[in-house]
């Protein structure tokens, strides 16, 4: 049995980056979303570099338990979903004299693909 | 219903040690042995309650800092050790559910003696030599000591740690750039630093505990072991600590009261003489220099800011 108490519980998400995604940082105690921000602040962000912060009740958060997490274990079954499954098109490309447009060559046409020399 | 709540306590007990052998991490909703919740809410109730009671003796350096930018560094590490105790009490207080006990109880535990703070925080600080050994010694030991944890077993805490560690490493620097002033400065400052070793180097032995629980009846280290909290034992701490700051110690030419102490190659240990144990006891009993003084402080400041808690009461959702 939980006493009552003013306090809730808020889990705790910042952003470091404009472009990087919110990362969980720990709970805290607060009275309200408000005040759970200012302790988000105080609490995790005195020094790291924030550009944005979440707070959420834990009361909102839906989880898996001990159980259900075991079942998100994979088979090592699912090369076709996979770049893994394809990986022999290089070989094959290298006999049309072609190169590979592998994930890492896709990822770098990121801005227009001119890259810094 | 789920399968777990079917299975036999012997059952469980078995999947949670084959987790742990398997370096898996246990999260608070995890089925647990009950001997093992207890001992780390023994365990991180008392570090959360410590890192709060810790802050004590390093405040009372903020006014009498002697440079602004000192007292910034100081102001700074103070809230730090508030913000430790915030995480850990929060690491606490999930495991205390089941219980229906919360960080007020863990509170009211310590004002009545249930809960104990680290017995290095008993101590009496007092000179701004104090202030910059207490964050290159104690701190440095605190990070041995906290390190010895990282990859504790279960989750939470070893996040929370994580997080504090990495924090640490500023408060041991801080603590070295004072001593370094001092020890680079004034004869009347070298003996500022001289004087505060000599009276520190009892709490230090201290710090990590007794060696087994032989010496003062009780210890945890032997269940924190077994599940993985931690992996070195109390004296092996300390033998860590000898290694890494005896040199550094020496190599400010400054002396460590113990004529005896000296590094044992045929045994490759550290050979001291042994801290008054009886004493440390006493410390553990709240009969310590300063026990009384700041406990009477905290729980003064906990009732006088009783008034905020019940004004936030009015905004809650």
């Amino acid at each position: 049995m939980e006493k009552e108490s003013f306090y809730q519980e808020f889990e705790v998400f910042s952003k470091r980056t404009p472009t990087s995604h919110f990362q969980h940082q720990f709970s805290l105690l607060a009275p309200n979303g408000e005040i759970a921000l200012v302790m988000a602040q105080e609490n995790f962000m005195r020094r790291e570099p924030v550009v944005d912060i979440w707070v959420v009740n834990r009361k909102h958060v839906h989880g898996l338990t001990q159980d259900s997490k075991q079942a998100l274990q994979r088979l090592d079954n699912k090369d076709y979903r996979t770049t893994k499954g394809y990986g022999y098109l290089k070989k094959k490309w290298r006999h049309y004299e072609q190169g590979m447009l592998d994930e890492k060559e896709i990822l770098s046409w990121a801005g227009g693909g001119k890259k810094d020399e | 219903m789920s399968v777990a709540t079917q299975l036999s306590e012997q059952k469980l007990q078995e999947q949670f040690e084959a987790r742990i052998a398997a370096g898996d991490k246990i999260e608070v909703d995890d089925w647990m042995p009950e001997e093992y919740r207890l001992a780390l809410i023994k365990l991180i109730s008392m570090h959360g309650i410590s890192e709060i009671m810790g802050a004590l003796p390093e405040k009372e350096w903020v006014p009498k800092a002697p440079t602004l930018y000192r007292k910034l560094g100081i102001m700074a590490k103070v809230q730090d050790e508030m913000g430790h105790g915030q995480l850990l009490l929060r690491v606490a207080e999930d495991l205390l559910k089941p219980y229906g006990k919360n960080r007020g109880d863990l509170m009211i535990d310590l004002f009545e003696g249930r809960l104990k703070f680290h017995n290095v925080f008993h101590m009496e600080t007092k000179s701004w030599g104090d202030a910059g050994l207490i964050g290159w010694l104690v701190d440095g030991s605190a990070i041995i000591s906290q390190t010895n944890m990282l990859g504790a077993s279960y989750g939470p805490y070893a996040r929370a740690l994580q997080r504090i560690c990495a924090e640490e490493v500023f408060h041991a620097q801080h603590g070295e750039a004072i001593i370094m002033a001092l020890a680079e400065g004034t004869p009347e400052q070298r003996e500022l630093v001289q004087d505060a070793l000599n009276r520190w180097w009892e709490s230090l032995l201290f710090f990590f505990g007794p060696e087994t629980k032989d010496t003062t009846g009780t210890s945890k280290q032997d269940v924190t072991i077994k599940y993985k909290i931690r992996v070195l034992s109390n004296e092996e701490l300390r033998q860590s600590f000898l290694t890494k700051y005896i040199p550094r110690i020496q190599s400010l030419g400054l002396t460590v009261p113990d004529p005896t102490l000296h590094f044992d190659e045929a045994q490759q240990k550290w050979i001291y003489e042994q801290p008054n144990w009886e004493y440390f006891k006493k410390i553990q009993r709240n009969e310590g220099p300063c026990s009384q003084e700041r406990l009477t402080l905290r729980r003064s400041s906990y009732e006088n800011n009783a008034w905020v808690r019940e004004a936030l009461t009015a905004l809650a959702n």
